[in-house]
């Protein structure tokens, strides 16, 4: 376990929800569909992997800053970000417009 | 959850004859039009930056330095990178209607007039990063 991570609670708590956007709610995964909520103001929440290439992480950031979004850096890279949204592909950074039944919004607001 | 892509925002182009120059957006067509059907919108830049100018310059030559090229175009917003810069300058004329770009010589006025427009705002002394070339 990295040390950078809080507890393997939290983790897992993220783990969680995402699963439960994913189920009941409406996101985007990838670069350009993210930037793409951002600009219309969309999107909630994003999520950045941790080995996002960092020109695209302060992108992201920099739109996010303009629009008043939050951004969550996840503890992991793109495979477990993928695998977290129960994908069989890598995702780097994704864009939840709508939580469903998740309160993924309203604990996490850290950036 | 704040639009920022809104007029008088100051943009700086990614694509295209004028990558790198910075501008103002002047007109946001949100949906698209017919001929567009993506997010686009009209902007106004500096296809000329104007040259430093000096204490020591003659009147003549502050003037002469002070001048800008002005450009009008009509950009994706995924060409676009927005900046936390505003630049309130009234542009309304420039972006009279629909058509403002229709024409050739429409189109000329309206640069003429947006020209003007920064030209007096750049000797204000106000916005100077607008003014400055982006050096990269």
């Amino acid at each position: 376990m990295a040390p950078t991570k809080k507890t393997k609670k939290s983790t897992d708590n993220i783990n969680n929800k995402l699963q439960l956007v994913m189920k009941s709610g409406k996101y985007t995964l990838g670069y350009k569909t993210v930037l793409k909520t951002l600009r219309n103001s969309k999107g909630k929440l994003i999520i950045l992997a941790n080995n996002c290439p960092p020109l695209r992480k302060s992108e992201i950031e920099y739109y996010a800053m303009l629009g008043k979004i939050s951004v969550h850096h996840f503890h992991g890279n793109n495979v477990d970000l993928g695998t977290a949204c129960g994908k069989y592909y890598r995702v780097c950074c994704l864009s939840i417009i709508d939580p469903g039944d998740s309160d993924i919004i309203n604990t996490t607001p850290a950036q | 959850m704040v639009k920022f892509l809104k007029p008088g925002k100051a943009v700086i182009l990614l694509q295209g004859r004028f990558a790198g120059r910075k501008a103002v957006i002047v007109r946001v067509f949100e949906e698209g039009t017919r001929d567009r059907p993506y997010g686009h919108c009209l902007v106004a830049g500096l296809a000329k930056y104007p040259k430093k100018v000096i204490r020591k310059d003659s009147a003549k030559k502050t003037a002469k330095k002070s001048r800008v090229k002005c450009f009008l175009k009509l950009v994706n917003f995924t060409h676009l990178m927005p900046t936390r810069y505003t630049l309130d300058v009234d542009l309304k004329e420039v972006a009279s209607g629909p058509d403002a770009l229709a024409t050739r010589d429409k189109k000329v006025a309206a640069c003429k007039t947006a020209k003007e427009r920064l030209e007096e705002r750049f000797k204000t002394g106000k916005n100077r990063w607008f003014f400055t070339k982006l050096r990269f």
